[in-house]
């Protein structure tokens, strides 16, 4: 094995810039028959040929390729075939081959192919094993085709399944304290149902996950029920089952994904590990049929406070930023502690602020001054805003010598507030410009937040920049989206996740499927 | 009848009236989340099934650590729900304790008087715990309490106390199936639930049995910095509730 140091592996979609990447690869896989520069030119920019590359950081390097696949399929043909396939020798046995292979099938799979035909070397044994549990069957003999070498070709070809366009799946969201079960059909939102554990939490003022996890095993079977009951539907009607693997609480994402794993094993249908980041993201398929891509996401709750580029749902997501402390749903519920309000705070915070002057104090922006920007542009702090607004109240009661009064609470409330909402907006809208992308999206349970939601409109607005916020059921953790994703999955072709798949409570929103 | 303990490995086991058609054991005692879907999917392989024709489910309620125990138990659950079995629990104790008494040896040195002694590891050096008179004529051990859980010396002084004279068998390592008998806990957990059927014992209930409360504290109302105490009860009306 290698000694390498291997950052995240990523897929993409190859183009001509590649070209150089590309062949550094082919040259290290194929010493003896590697395709020529020109030849490979040609099979990027062909109109009937589909090229991915698989990206990696090694050390500390950039990003680079280190593998590739192309499949050919000409418009109208039944037809498709994998053009060639490497990896490079050092990221090997790492299932990167597998993956591509895939990402290929999906591909000719939305390309309405139905067969798919590969030559493998006779004297790989590897390589043929990796095609026949992807369903390849050989089917014919290459004498010496592989020249100078004279090594005999393996014919394979597979059957494609033709997509499902309209997949009903069931999703089970619960990374936090949320069980959610959602289905839909296609882009169709069919069942939406939440049972939340959050009073559980309410008197330790935050979401304990022994307590979350233990709701989740009692609410599972009832909100499943409902939500079946909802659309009208029984378990056969299922074509998969959509799970949130991470990122959450790992206690409370093993029980859902627990439970989605027997029911896919009891009904013998695919199951697909979604990413519950992503999920937020998608689930604006639900309102619109579609994704307007590219767009920014903010997506606010009391576990992420997390900024994203989405070039593709399913194949370009990019965390941009996130807050390197408390959550913002968190800092809501700590202030909200502190000025003797309930939980969950965002709410409370919200009634009292109503009446508040959001200028009375000038509570600290966290990571905007000019050093902060340079190097956490897009991330968030708010532990030093939490400390402020406690020392503020601290004082202005020993100046006074009495607690706040109930003027002097509302105006701390919606200056806190305001401090919150004007770094999320803030760095939202410089990601959208910094980007050039005309759309921002909102998502997470703190998007309940009123003014959260103004200010996002009013600057929006004001900088050309369409807003979308879905409706609140879809905005906190549901099963919704998980469904949703899920479905998207199946649309585009991509394979089920198996049964082996584990818990990730930091999975990176680029691992959109585990 | 599918049975399925997660209270230590993963295990699950498939039984027909006397066959057992199919077995399924992990190894290790942390990988319940990634093994729980492919050991069933391999149980109704083995034995030839579909999901459907499960007609009755069989969790193993623990008492054990709560993580991996819930997994199963979430599993079972909803397995039961989407094929429409029936869903019955058991403590998994008590299949240890079905599995122990298997050895006639075991079973012979077991009365009221001394009974056998069955602990699981329960973490924090700690131990679940619950003792047995011996089987009942349909084969199932016989509890003589709720399990509990306590210090292993605790439960030595306790024992004292009740001036009991415990028969123990070894210690179950919680990533070793084989250290009891040889039985698996899946299939034990199946052939109780087999005989308490039998007997008309069996119960739906398969709450877990977790025996300790989650580990979360109430806040104390928030620490001031300065001297001054000016505040009005921070959150009385929620303390203590």
């Amino acid at each position: 094995m290698n000694s390498v140091y291997v950052g995240e592996i990523g897929l993409r979609p190859a183009t001509e810039v590649d070209l150089a990447a590309i062949m550094a690869v082919e040259h290290q896989c194929f010493a003896s028959d590697a395709w020529s520069e020109a030849n490979m030119h040609l099979e990027l920019v062909s109109h009937h040929t589909f090229y991915w590359v698989a990206t990696a950081q090694v050390d500390d390097g950039p990003e680079r390729v280190v593998a590739y696949a192309g499949l050919s399929k000409v418009a109208g043909s039944e037809q498709s075939d994998v053009q060639t396939i490497a990896v490079e020798p050092d990221f090997r046995s790492r299932g990167l081959g597998r993956q591509l292979m895939n990402r290929l099938v999906a591909e000719a799979r939305q390309l309405g192919a139905s067969e798919m035909f590969l030559e493998v070397r006779a004297d790989n044994p590897v390589a043929q094993s990796l095609y026949e549990s992807l369903d390849f069957v050989a089917i014919d003999r290459r004498r010496g085709y592989y020249q100078p070498d004279g090594v005999d070709a393996v014919v394979m070809r597979a059957q494609l399944e033709p997509i499902n366009s309209q997949p009903v799946v069931l999703g089970i969201e619960s990374s936090c304290d949320e069980t959610g079960v959602g289905i839909v059909r296609g882009t169709t939102l069919l069942a939406n149902v939440i049972s939340s554990s959050m009073q559980e939490h309410a008197r330790f003022g935050g979401v304990v996950p022994e307590i979350a996890a233990r709701a989740h095993l009692e609410a599972l079977q009832p909100t499943i029920h409902e939500a079946l009951a909802e659309a009208g539907l029984t378990f056969d009607d299922l074509d998969a089952i959509a799970v949130t693997n991470g990122p959450g609480l790992s206690g409370a994402l093993m029980v859902g994904v627990g439970a989605a794993k027997a029911l896919a094993a009891a009904l013998d249908k695919p199951i697909y590990a979604v990413n519950h980041l992503v999920g937020h993201v998608g689930v604006d398929i639900l309102e619109r049929g579609e994704l307007e891509t590219p767009t920014i996401a903010l997506l606010v709750s009391g576990g992420h406070t997390s900024l994203l580029l989405v070039n593709d749902l399913l194949d370009d997501v990019v965390l941009l930023g996130e807050t390197i402390d408390d959550a913002a749903g968190e800092a809501f519920d700590k202030i909200a502690r502190i000025m003797g309000l309930k939980y969950p705070g965002g709410p409370e915070i919200d009634r009292v602020a109503a009446s508040g002057d959001p200028k009375a104090v000038r509570f600290p922006r966290g990571l905007t001054l000019p050093k902060d920007m340079a190097k956490h542009r897009y991330d968030f702090s708010f532990s030093g805003l939490k400390t402020a607004v406690a020392r503020h109240i601290e004082v202005t009661e020993n100046n006074q010598q009495a607690a706040l009064s109930d003027e002097q609470t509302s105006d701390i409330a919606a200056s806190f507030r305001e401090a919150v909402v004007d770094v999320l907006v803030g760095k939202a809208l410089a990601a959208c410009l910094d980007h050039n992308v005309p759309r921002l999206l909102l998502g997470g349970g703190v998007t309940a937040n009123a003014r959260l939601r103004a200010v996002a409109a009013e600057r929006c607005a004001a900088n050309g920049i369409e807003l979308r916020v879905p409706a609140f059921k879809l905005c906190t953790d549901n099963g919704a989206m998980i469904a949703a994703l899920g479905a998207q999955l199946i649309m585009r072709g991509r394979a089920a996740s198996g049964l082996d798949f584990g818990t990730d409570s930091t999975l990176p929103v680029t691992t959109v499927q585990s | 009848m599918l049975a399925i303990d997660t209270s230590a490995a993963t295990s699950v086991a498939i039984l027909r009236g006397d066959a057992v058609l199919a077995e399924v054991n992990t190894a290790g005692a942390m990988m319940h989340v990634e093994s729980i879907g492919t050991a069933i999917a391999q149980a109704l392989a083995l034995a030839g099934l579909k999901g459907k024709d499960v007609q009755a489910v069989v969790v193993g309620r623990g008492p054990a650590p709560f993580t991996g125990l819930r997994v199963g138990l979430a599993a079972g659950t909803v397995f039961a729900q989407a094929v429409g079995a029936q869903l019955f629990g058991v403590a998994s104790l008590d299949a240890l304790a079905w599995s122990a008494l298997q050895d006639p040896e075991v079973l012979d040195q077991v009365s009221p008087r001394t009974p056998l002694l069955i602990t699981a590891d329960a973490r924090r050096s700690e131990v679940y715990w619950a003792l047995y008179s011996g089987l009942s004529a349909q084969g199932v051990a016989l509890r003589s309490d709720m399990p509990a859980v306590n210090k292993p010396a605790a439960l030595d002084d306790l024992l004292i106390d009740r001036n009991i004279e415990a028969v123990r068998v070894r210690l179950r390592e919680a990533s070793d199936l084989t250290s009891l008998a040889a039985v698996p806990i899946g299939t034990a957990l199946g052939r109780v639930a087999q005989a308490q059927l039998a007997e008309q014992t069996l119960s739906q209930d398969t709450s877990p049995l977790y025996l300790r409360a989650p580990d979360a504290v109430l806040p104390k109302p928030h620490a001031r910095y300065g001297k001054a105490e000016f505040s009005k009860p921070v959150i009385a009306s929620e303390v203590g509730k």
